[in-house]
């Protein structure tokens, strides 16, 4: 990992992303989302100011309408005056590790207006349904003010807990037709789930996903109100002012739970992982070398290899 | 997994738009298509968009390169949106047309700053080419 | 037709076959497999082991009867020929006025209305960038000019062909005019062209204007209303040009256009009305391509569906329901910038698939449409390359001359089969409209787009000039571009500004609110509301964004 140019032109980023200026915002998202040597003075500067931002997760299968419904909750947002941050993620292709973004075409209502600020960013081969730098885009989002920050994931339909990690609020939205509707729930998702959003709630068939969503909770909750079930049409914002409603309520109830040490130790956790992972890949060591070949002989078992990896050689 | 040497090589980050009023989008999602292919990653948009919205897109966005494509006459728009670039500080970004340009217009875009006209039978190596070098110009400006 | 190879009655003909077979595999030893656009293999010699004249009944007929297949009439081309409808569009009502006139003095009987871009996409043209006004068409917003566009024009003597999506504000116009003169609406003919918002949803945004279950509701709405009051107009035209612009195979576009006719056609039934009153009214476009014999086939397969379909599916009893009248236009997707003249080949080629595929009307592209809108001398090229095909080379004497071709017959048929397999698609994805409510049809379309433009990037599919026998082009001479004078567009700029200050602004409101009021209502018929609107001055802008605004933005569903 780069110690951090803290250059002249840094400094200079830094301070005008502070003073909240777009250009800088994009640029610093940029340096963060690519891990440049930029990167460390701007989650340097930007740290003390963490926190004030309410983070809402939107996840769910491809299909369901995630884009058309987070455009539709930004309305809400911005006719209550919040500022927004968007980070949508889509996936990179295996083959090119290229990617197309789309998400935003669907957002398409709020293209001039300055108080949301979208930014589209590839996956780049992460798994959880966000990229591995989504994190860090949401903190800047948060540092310079932003009201509300939006995660909207992948969509691929596998299983995108990774957004847990981030979001105060996770709003897992599916909707009925799509046949694997349900399916898709199951995958881990329901777990993560503060709010079940029944998006498409105009087709015939809403009423009977609700039935099924909520003989699910029942069936693996005690506490029937921790996730709430909502409809929406978001196509013509029907639902959308309630779905505002319980995200807000619900992100007063855990407010208090939440302290900056918990963020904090989150960040650290993944620039951690990061070190770890760049060291033990990519550095030329003999002694590495030599605890892969005890894993390959059978002599130690994976875990006891990593224990001893971690505590011998970046214990330094 | 990447390694760390990679990641200071960043895909060339597109913006494939359309502006106008015309909305035939079959060849701005092939190209958009093409580009992924050949590793970059493609902000796309559909068609009629406003020109302010364009250079929100690309501000917020962080853009190297914008592709517009133009089958009426939609691209007589593109000086203003050079201009409106320029305004907003975005004059690093680079601007390339593709689509119907009749001869005469086509230097009055270069003029206006436009970097490349795509003409149809373009192939699918020169634009690639050209937009990374377009990309790598407008990071290193 | 899948039939199990059988012994035919022709004395020598299994000894020749053989003997033809083995010198032919000597001869190429590696015989590669050729498909044509639509993915079908394409062999090197048809015999009747692949078709025989014992199906003549079955597969053929007679022109004029099921299935169809030879054409819908009895006289075809014959009795008389094809309509030369070429598109024309430039201009201030008042240009386009004296053209029309001077065509009209020619002895033609049909024009077409051709608007500005501003118009396709719901605006005034006080609402869109000075820049682009009149540049691709004609400006027409009101009532007033439409009475401009139509002066000294007898409209109850003249068929016309007008580009005009829903909610169909150009016809209003030629209604409200009609009523002004006198003219009963019952001898006003004509088509609406781009009524097929499912096309515009999937594959031409351009013209897309009103959310996806508003749309529905107003073209069914004007079906309805035009049945009714207007019986001698077309009010649909299903159009599978858009499909096969967009990227479609051949055979996805006539399967997705005779999708999208049923969809409306069971649209209709689900308000009541008989098949047999609104079927002999739709009308088709479809794209035609370089692919020669694919191209036939596609038309001569939709033609024989078409006549099962609407008496299998919609128990259509009526034969002029059962009739699939088409117009076409020569692609010009297949047109290149590169060494441009090449283009008129093309269009011959594609203009005579057209015919052999038995086409109503056929529009002829021009050569330079690759580089603007065409200039008089191509245009005129365009229309010459008809009147030669019909008059020098004699290719509308003979009705379906390639009736009966092994090799036209066989592809008709296996067309007809992969048309049905996509159709069979669309059927499980619930019909047409729930199939592009879906993105299944945008994600189709996109593919076989993709796998095309794969093909040419890799040779396999050459393109004379583009990526085979290309040759060293100094920039081609092109005649100077005509744009609309500033002046004469900023002139009608202000009239219609003092057009819309000088009308009673109390009956502008009210016709607003009614017609916002209809679309908020199912028991009314919005384009009754839009008549009466455009007749009380209300402008085109005015009321497009009225039903937006009550029915929602249309959106086109890009799926990336």
């Amino acid at each position: 990992m780069s110690t951090g140019s803290n250059s002249e032109a840094t400094t200079d980023l830094t301070a005008r992303l502070l003073r909240g200026e777009p250009a800088a915002l994009a640029r610093a998202i940029t340096e963060v989302e690519n891990e440049t040597t930029e990167m460390s003075a701007i989650l340097r500067a930007t740290q003390p100011r963490l926190g004030k931002a309410t983070i809402v997760g939107f996840t769910g299968a491809p299909g369901a309408g995630k884009s058309t419904l987070i455009s539709a909750y930004i309305k809400v947002l911005r006719a209550r005056d919040k500022t927004v941050g968007v980070v949508t993620v889509d996936p990179s292709s295996p083959f090119s590790r290229g990617a197309i973004l789309g998400d935003r075409i669907r957002m398409a209502e709020h293209t001039t207006d300055l108080g949301v600020f979208v930014r589209s960013v590839a996956a780049r081969g992460h798994l959880g349904g966000i990229s591995r730098t989504t994190a860090r885009i949401v903190d800047i989002f948060d540092a310079v003010g932003k009201d509300v920050v939006i995660v909207e994931t992948v969509g691929a339909g596998q299983s995108e807990v990774a957004v847990a990690e981030i979001a105060d609020i996770k709003v897992v939205v599916c909707a009925p037709g799509l046949g694997d509707d349900v399916q898709a729930i199951k995958a881990g998702l329901l777990e993560i789930a503060d709010i079940l959003v029944v998006n498409k709630h105009d087709l015939p068939s809403a009423d009977t996903t609700i039935r099924s969503l909520k003989a699910m909770l029942d069936l693996r909750n005690n506490n029937r109100d921790a996730v709430q079930v909502l409809a929406t049409v978001a196509t013509t914002g029907v639902g959308v002012n309630e779905l505002a409603e319980t995200i807000e309520s619900k992100c007063t109830m855990h407010r208090p739970t939440r302290s900056p040490r918990t963020r904090i130790r989150r960040v650290l956790a993944g620039i951690a992982g990061q070190i770890v992972e760049t060291h033990l890949q990519d550095t030329d060591d003999s002694a590495i070398d030599a605890v892969c070949d005890a894993v390959q002989r059978g002599d130690l078992s994976f875990e006891s290899a990593a224990q001893r990896l971690l505590a011998e050689r970046l214990g330094r | 997994m990447e390694s760390t040497s990679n990641r200071s090589q960043r895909p060339p980050k597109i913006l494939i738009t359309k502006i106008g009023l015309d909305g035939h989008d079959r060849g701005s999602r092939v190209i958009a298509t093409q580009l992924r292919d050949a590793g970059m990653e493609v902000v796309y948009t559909g068609p009629w968009q406003e020109i302010l919205a364009v250079v929100k897109l690309a501000l917020e966005e962080d853009v190297d390169v914008i592709g517009i494509s133009a089958l009426a006459t939609d691209h007589l728009l593109v000086p203003k949106l050079m201009d409106a670039l320029r305004s907003a500080d975005l004059a690093h970004v680079r601007v390339v047309v593709g689509g119907i340009v009749p001869p005469e217009d086509e230097s009055a875009l270069l003029m206006a700053g436009v970097s490349k006209v795509f003409h149809p039978g373009s192939s699918r190596d020169e634009i690639v080419s050209d937009m990374n070098r377009l990309a790598s110009e407008a990071r290193s400006r | 037709m899948n039939q199990e190879p059988m012994q035919l009655p022709l004395p020598g003909f299994e000894n020749a076959r053989a003997t033809w077979q083995r010198d032919y595999s000597k001869h190429i030893a590696d015989d590669h497999a050729i498909r044509n656009r639509s993915g079908i293999q394409v062999n090197a010699l048809y015999t009747p082991h692949d078709w025989d004249s014992e199906r003549y009944m079955d597969d053929l007929g007679f022109p004029g009867q099921l299935p169809m297949t030879r054409g819908i009439y009895t006289t075809m081309h014959r009795g008389r020929p094809w309509s030369q409808r070429q598109l024309i569009g430039l201009g201030t009502p008042e240009d386009y006025n004296r053209r029309l006139k001077s065509i009209f003095k020619a002895g033609a009987s049909a024009i077409s209305l051709i608007p500005c871009n501003s118009v396709y996409r719901g605006y005034d043209m006080d609402e869109v960038d000075p820049l682009l006004l009149g540049t691709c068409g004609t400006i027409v917003n009101s009532v007033e000019d439409m009475d401009i566009f139509l002066r000294d024009i007898p409209i109850d003597q003249i068929s016309a062909a007008q580009n005009d999506p829903l909610p169909f504000t150009l016809l209003a116009f030629v209604l409200a005019v009609a009523k002004r003169r006198g003219i009963p609406w019952e001898k006003v003919t004509g088509t609406s062209n781009q009524s097929d918002y499912i096309s515009h949803f999937v594959a031409n945004h351009m013209f897309f204007r009103i959310a996806l279950p508003g749309s529905r509701r107003v073209l069914t709405d004007h079906i309805e209303f035009t049945n009714k009051h207007v019986p001698g107009w077309n009010p649909v035209s299903v159009v599978g040009q858009h499909m096969q612009q967009a990227g479609a195979t051949p055979a996805e576009a006539m399967a997705f256009t005779l999708c999208t006719a049923l969809q409306y056609a069971e649209d209709c039934m689900a308000r009541g009305m008989a098949p047999d009153t609104f079927l002999p009214r739709f009308t088709f476009f479809f794209d035609i391509s370089v692919s020669f014999f694919e191209e036939i086939a596609k038309l001569r397969a939709g033609r024989r569906v078409w006549s099962r379909v609407t008496r299998q599916r919609l128990a259509a009893k009526d034969p002029r329901s059962w009739r699939f009248k088409f117009h076409a236009q020569t692609s010009g997707v297949d047109l290149t910038r590169q060494q441009p003249l090449n283009n008129i080949a093309r269009v011959t080629l594609q203009a005579m698939a057209g015919l052999f595929g038995g086409l109503q009307s056929l529009h002829t592209d021009a050569f330079d449409e690759v580089f603007s809108t065409p200039t008089e001398e191509a245009a005129r090229v365009a229309v010459s390359t008809q009147n030669i095909l019909r008059h020098e080379a004699h290719l509308a004497d003979v009705i379906d001359p390639l009736g009966g071709s092994y090799y036209v017959e066989t592809l008709t048929n296996e067309m007809e089969q992969q048309v049905e397999t996509t159709m069979a698609k669309i059927d499980d994805a619930g019909g047409m409209y729930k199939a592009v409510e879906s993105g299944l049809v945008q994600t189709m379309i996109g593919e076989s787009a993709l796998a095309f433009q794969r093909q040419v990037d890799s040779g396999e599919q050459k393109i004379i000039g583009v990526n085979a026998y290309q040759v060293e082009e100094t920039p081609s001479h092109h005649a100077p571009l005509k744009r609309p004078d500033p002046a004469v567009t900023a002139t009608q700029l202000s009239r219609f500004k003092a057009f819309k200050q000088s009308r009673n602004q109390a009956r502008i409101r009210a016709a607003l609110d009614t017609l916002a009021s209809a679309a908020n209502s199912e028991n009314e018929n919005i384009f009754a509301r839009v008549v009466e609107a455009a007749d009380v001055g209300v402008t085109h802008g005015e009321i497009v964004a009225c039903l937006r605004r009550e029915m929602g933005v249309g959106q086109p569903l890009v799926v990336a």
